[in-house]
């Protein structure tokens, strides 16, 4: 849809209006990391740098406590969340109710994070008093416990936070590759794995790499739907909100948030990098194996 | 395919976890809605107790104030967005379209939490705003509106949510060939009638899929009425949160049911009137 034609000025215009946004979306953020960095913090006339937020954050056992926490759930998130979203469009790819799988997929986008977390809660806390009552009634301990809020109960709610990103992602990836590739290793004798493992995934890595990383990021960044249904321990984001609600806006809390931005900004742009890198690379390629011009 | 039994039940794992906690915690929030509310949990029961409750205090009232909130979010959030999905299709070289989008990517993936956060430096007293508009001698007193005030609240939920309004304008303009615009400069077709006439209703799947999800989050994020709006901002999320924080259960599954209906509601109308199914075209 390039238009040869349009005239420069306006193209321009409409370039800065594009960036001012991109811009306008960031700032505030760039601006909280850059008061991060500030010896007396926000509103001081003076700008002193220095790293003495962050080493107090990193040297509080606390903080550091509730970053592993935060790091465990994003590695489970991850290891589940994955596999899942890949069985799910390969589901969609085969299913004939298409519309409906769909949607129930993708709901979890339309339902706001505390309307989903008091869902679940109310739930998981019926869940766990019929798994008590199921316990006591045969007599067995065995279904003690089971589904109490705690790891278990965040982690599902992280999943389907996560689910319906790493599904469109992968889904998209899947879009470009072609069943019969993967109908000809079956004929060629390939097993149902070998040919998903060699044939489809090498050309579906990137959206899976993608996966990986949006779904780190969601879930290190998620606050709501964990605070919820936690339990008895605490993630990063859980103290931020915490922190800010019952304390203010400290030097800390900058430097909390100056962290979860930064290692937003690190993960996602590697992602966007290696992403646009490897969409250069393949242009070139198409372009180096493409058929000579032939002047008439 | 020829897989075997196990092998093909693998592929029903997430439907059977969406299902198990996803969909029937969802059923169940309506049905516990019509609980009894005891001291510290509900019981089984049929009452419209919560129901009532909520229509017949200011809490009704409140969710109406946040749904005019979040429709202007989405109105500001479609004259700001949508112009840029219209201009990266219609202007950019096909290449690179997807790279120019994924630039929204980076801020929509930092924390909400940090970015709703990050906008009470900005807009506040004494706030990147406020300065920067005293220093160039526009105002001689900090405008204190912006921060701690319904407008907040939409200026909260626009940073929040605008580029689902461009991803969604972006995959509705798939919905619009290039030889509509040829045939449109052909006929001498002005900018704005482009805009009304072609453009709109020819994408009105993906934009009203983008202005579902910006209403809904809107309504109930609470976070962003917690941070930005000051004493009194609320909004359905918040409402349910604070019934939870009562230990008032049944009021809350109550607000979670009204604002899971309002969403069907939303989605059926917009479903009826645009086929919503055109939004997945492009990845089907």
């Amino acid at each position: 849809m390039y238009d040869n034609f349009a005239n420069p000025w306006t193209i321009r215009l409409k370039w800065a209006y594009l960036l001012t946004v991109v811009l306008a979306l960031l700032s505030p953020v760039m601006y909280t990391v850059y008061i991060s960095f500030n010896e007396h913090g926000f509103g001081a006339r003076i700008y002193d740098f220095t790293f003495d937020w962050y080493r107090i954050v990193l040297g509080d056992k606390l903080l550091v406590a509730s970053l592993e926490w935060t790091l465990y759930l994003a590695v489970t998130a991850v290891a589940i969340t994955i596999p899942m979203a890949l069985l799910s469009a390969k589901f969609y790819k085969r299913s004939r109710r298409k519309v409906a799988f769909v949607a129930l997929m993708l709901s979890p986008l339309f339902v706001p994070a505390d309307i989903m977390g008091s869902s679940l809660l109310v739930f998981f806390k019926n869940l766990a008093g019929a798994f008590t009552w199921l316990g006591e009634t045969l007599g067995v301990g065995w279904f003690e416990g089971w589904f109490d809020l705690g790891f278990l109960t965040a982690m599902i709610g992280q999943i389907i936070y996560t689910h319906p990103y790493a599904f469109i992602v992968i889904l998209i990836t899947m879009s470009r590759y072609r069943g019969q590739q993967t109908e000809a290793a079956r004929a060629c004798g390939a097993t149902a794995w070998q040919a998903f493992w060699q044939v489809e995934f090498p050309q579906i890595r990137v959206g899976v790499l993608s996966s990986c990383a949006f779904v780190t990021i969601l879930s290190f960044n998620e606050a709501v739907r964990t605070g919820l249904l936690k339990g008895g321990f605490d993630t990063f984001s859980n103290v931020l909100v915490a922190q800010m609600l019952n304390i203010g806006m400290s030097g800390e809390s900058y430097a909390m948030a100056g962290i979860m931005s930064i290692v937003s900004v690190v993960v996602i742009g590697s992602i966007l990098v290696i992403t646009l890198l490897r969409s250069e690379h393949l242009s070139r390629k198409a372009r180096a194996m493409a058929e000579p011009m032939m002047s008439s | 395919m020829g897989e075997n039994g196990i092998q093909k039940w693998v592929f029903y794992i997430p439907v059977i976890f969406f299902v198990l906690f996803f969909a029937a915690p969802i059923v169940l929030t309506i049905v516990f809605s019509f609980f009894e509310r005891t001291q510290f949990w509900m019981e089984p029961g049929f009452t419209l107790f919560a129901y009532e409750n909520f229509f017949t205090s200011a809490r009704a009232e409140n969710y109406v104030f946040s749904m005019l909130h979040s429709a202007a979010a989405v109105v500001v959030s479609f004259i700001i967005g949508f112009p840029i999905a219209v201009f990266v299709r219609r202007r950019v070289a096909k290449a690179a379209q997807h790279r120019v989008i994924l630039l929204f990517i980076l801020p929509f993936m930092i924390s909400e939490l940090v970015r709703v956060f990050a906008m009470r430096p900005v807009l506040g007293r004494n706030g990147v705003v406020n300065n920067f508009l005293i220093d160039i001698g526009i105002i001689n007193e900090p405008i204190t509106v912006i921060l701690f005030s319904p407008l907040g609240v939409v200026i909260g939920d626009v940073m929040s949510f605008l580029p689902f309004m461009i991803f969604a304008g972006f995959l509705a303009m798939e919905a619009v060939q290039n030889y509509v615009f040829e045939v449109c400069d052909d006929l001498g077709a002005g900018p704005v009638s482009l805009f009304g006439d072609i453009i709109v209703p020819l994408a009105a799947p993906g934009i009203f899929a983008g202005s579902v999800f910006i209403f809904v989050n809107s309504m109930g994020v609470a976070l962003v009425p917690t941070l930005l709006g000051g004493p009194g901002a609320v909004n359905a999320g918040l409402i349910a949160n604070q019934a939870i924080v009562a230990l008032d259960f049944p009021l809350a599954m109550a607000i979670s049911t009204i604002m899971i209906l309002t969403l069907v509601l939303l989605l059926y109308i917009g479903h009826r009137l645009f086929d919503l199914t055109k939004v997945l075209e492009p990845i089907s």
